[in-house]
């Protein structure tokens, strides 16, 4: 199939998805705005009638301000060579949205990958458990509301460091650079 | 001679067990694990079990400066650092509007090949070890360190060089660097029938990669399976051909592929892919002579550099496949958000898992090592 055909099936595709903003970034690059419940809709044309075929990844945004997750779904065409960026936002209240493993495999393991590091549930992926955190008990680390630092600060003590051959040194005039 | 207290076990027959193969183990990548459960000698279910390697990169990288990163990718793949270095200074040009010098692009260029090439020489040692043949895994490491030499004049540095920086590279080569890529060239084309004889064209290997861990296309298209082993399924798909960066599309390269998708055309395309490696760089010593230049764009102080708002999805063709940064800016002289999508989270984890069963226990390493699984990409 040529590429200006799939082409056009990609305007079409966008022009079918109401409230969908399309903008094209550079060439061979395209994002995507749309409503977070159009979303799965959109990924499915997408794939079945424009042959975007290659989930390329999920990414997760915090945006703390806003109380928001954003969602990106990077979907990649093998036929004309177009990556499409479709960004939703999703509410940080309900911090759940739908899996879209039965369309693209790959997003087992993104979906579980954001549901550990943000705490976004998705709801009909099937792995929705620990798989790199699994001794860690604590907040979703990679919100931004979890501040590495102050975790170890009250986490561990801190040890006074002053050895003898330390000491030797500072005795001649050496030492640690404050 | 047995005592003569000596009384018969009746052994039960073989029934279903589970065996943790890693995080520890000669046969898995390193810090990495598979739960497979056995019947017999043969896996039934596998699940992989990640984490070990756990860095937070991620995080971290959001607690730095633009610049300081660029000591924190490259350690995110210990085996092909490289592309992390290149992929990330591309989306924070791509962020702050910077053009790179042509100089640096070619000499971008030559590492990356260099990296692809010690890469592909690394993992033929570690999947020939997996089938035994651990003089091919001498062979392999040792040619690496040819590779490695080179990075340290070029870049001071052996595993994780820091050479490529946003808005170009770091240094110039030093005299004479091209004549010894040249060498180092002549030498691997040398040494390649000896491979061959090894373990390329060795009934041994060829015996036991044959038909191990098989990938038809539709399974490779489905489970997100990029680079080599996409390749390996027929497919010829590479992102320096069919995405171009860099100065991919003044060079001259093939994209090996091969139909079978198992174990063995996965380690041929790589073969293959390394016999391509040597032509773009080739192209490279001859073309970059006569590329003059600066090898750097002027940069803003990089403590105090504030990228503008923006977001970016580079892309790379790493030795194991598609690499891939998410990088968001709010303005700010940190990123807002960076997302590291390796071509290994999928192949170490969801296709590894599947692939493995059906196969015996003593393949399920093979498998791993010919998908070039790099555990540190899934954890990152």
């Amino acid at each position: 199939m040529s590429k200006e055909i799939k082409a056009v099936r990609l305007d079409e595709v966008l022009g079918e998805m109401e409230g969908a903003v399309m903008q094209r970034k550079r060439p061979g690059r395209i994002r995507v705005d749309i409503e977070a419940d159009a979303l799965p809709t959109l990924l499915q044309l997408l794939k079945g009638r424009a042959g975007y075929l290659h989930l390329s990844s999920i990414s997760c945004v915090d945006w703390p301000e806003d109380e928001e997750f954003e969602l990106v779904y990077h979907v990649w065409s093998y036929e004309t060579g177009v990556l499409v960026s479709a960004h939703t936002r999703i509410s940080k209240q309900s911090a759940r949205y739908i899996s879209v493993y039965d369309l693209y495999v790959p997003a087992g393991f993104f979906e579980r990958d954001i549901y550990e590091m943000y705490g976004l549930y998705f709801e009909g992926s099937p792995h929705m458990e620990k798989f790199i955190l699994t001794e860690w008990n604590g907040p979703p680390p990679m919100l931004k509301s979890f501040d590495t630092e102050e975790f170890v600060r009250d986490t561990f003590d801190w040890k006074e460091y002053n050895p003898d051959w330390l000491q030797e040194i500072v005795a001649k005039g050496g030492g640690i650079v404050e | 001679m047995r005592p003569e207290n000596y009384k018969s076990v009746e052994h039960p027959p073989s029934h279903e067990y589970e065996l943790n193969f890693g995080p520890n183990h000669p046969g898995i990548e390193g810090n990495y694990a598979l739960k497979v459960k056995l019947e017999g000698d043969v896996v039934t279910e596998a699940k992989a079990d990640g984490g070990y390697l756990h860095r937070g990169f991620e995080k971290l990288m959001e607690t730095r400066l633009w610049m300081q990163n660029i000591a924190l990718v490259p350690r995110i793949c210990v085996p092909d650092p490289v592309p992390m270095e290149v992929v990330y200074s591309l989306g924070v040009e791509e962020l702050g509007g910077l053009e790179v010098p042509a100089r640096a692009q070619w000499l971008r260029v030559l590492h990356l090949e260099l990296s692809r090439i010690a890469a592909h020489l690394f993992t033929f040692g570690g999947h020939a070890a997996t089938t035994g043949m651990y003089s091919n895994m001498f062979w392999g490491v040792t040619d690496r360190d040819y590779v490695l030499d080179l990075f340290e004049q070029m870049s001071g540095g052996r595993v994780y060089h820091m050479y490529n920086v946003p808005g170009g590279v770091r240094r110039d080569l030093p005299d004479g660097f091209l004549a010894r890529v040249s060498e180092l060239l002549d030498y691997l084309e040398r040494r390649l029938p000896q491979y061959d004889d090894l373990f390329f064209a060795n009934a041994v290997f060829i015996d036991r990669a044959r038909g191990t861990g098989t990938l038809t296309q539709e399974q490779a298209l489905s489970w997100g399976v990029t680079g080599p082993n996409l390749r390996a399924c027929g497919l010829s798909f590479d992102v320096r051909r069919d995405d171009p960066y860099l100065v991919y599309d003044q060079l001259e390269f093939d994209i090996p592929t091969e139909t079978a998708g198992d174990a063995l055309a996965r380690t041929l395309v790589r073969r293959a892919e390394l016999i391509q490696s040597i032509r773009i760089l080739r192209q490279v010593i001859a073309r970059l002579p006569g590329i003059d230049g600066p090898i750097r764009c002027p940069l803003p102080n990089p403590l105090a550099w504030n990228v503008p708002m923006g977001e970016a999805y580079p892309r790379v063709e790493s030795s194991k496949g598609e690499l891939c940064f998410y990088l968001v800016s709010t303005g700010g002289d940190r990123p807002h958000r960076v997302h590291v999508r390796g071509p290994s989270s999928m192949h170490a984890v969801q296709v590894l898992e599947r692939l493995s069963i059906g196969t015996r226990i003593e393949d399920v390493a093979q498998t791993m090592f010919s998908l070039d699984a790099c555990p540190p990409e899934v954890d990152r």
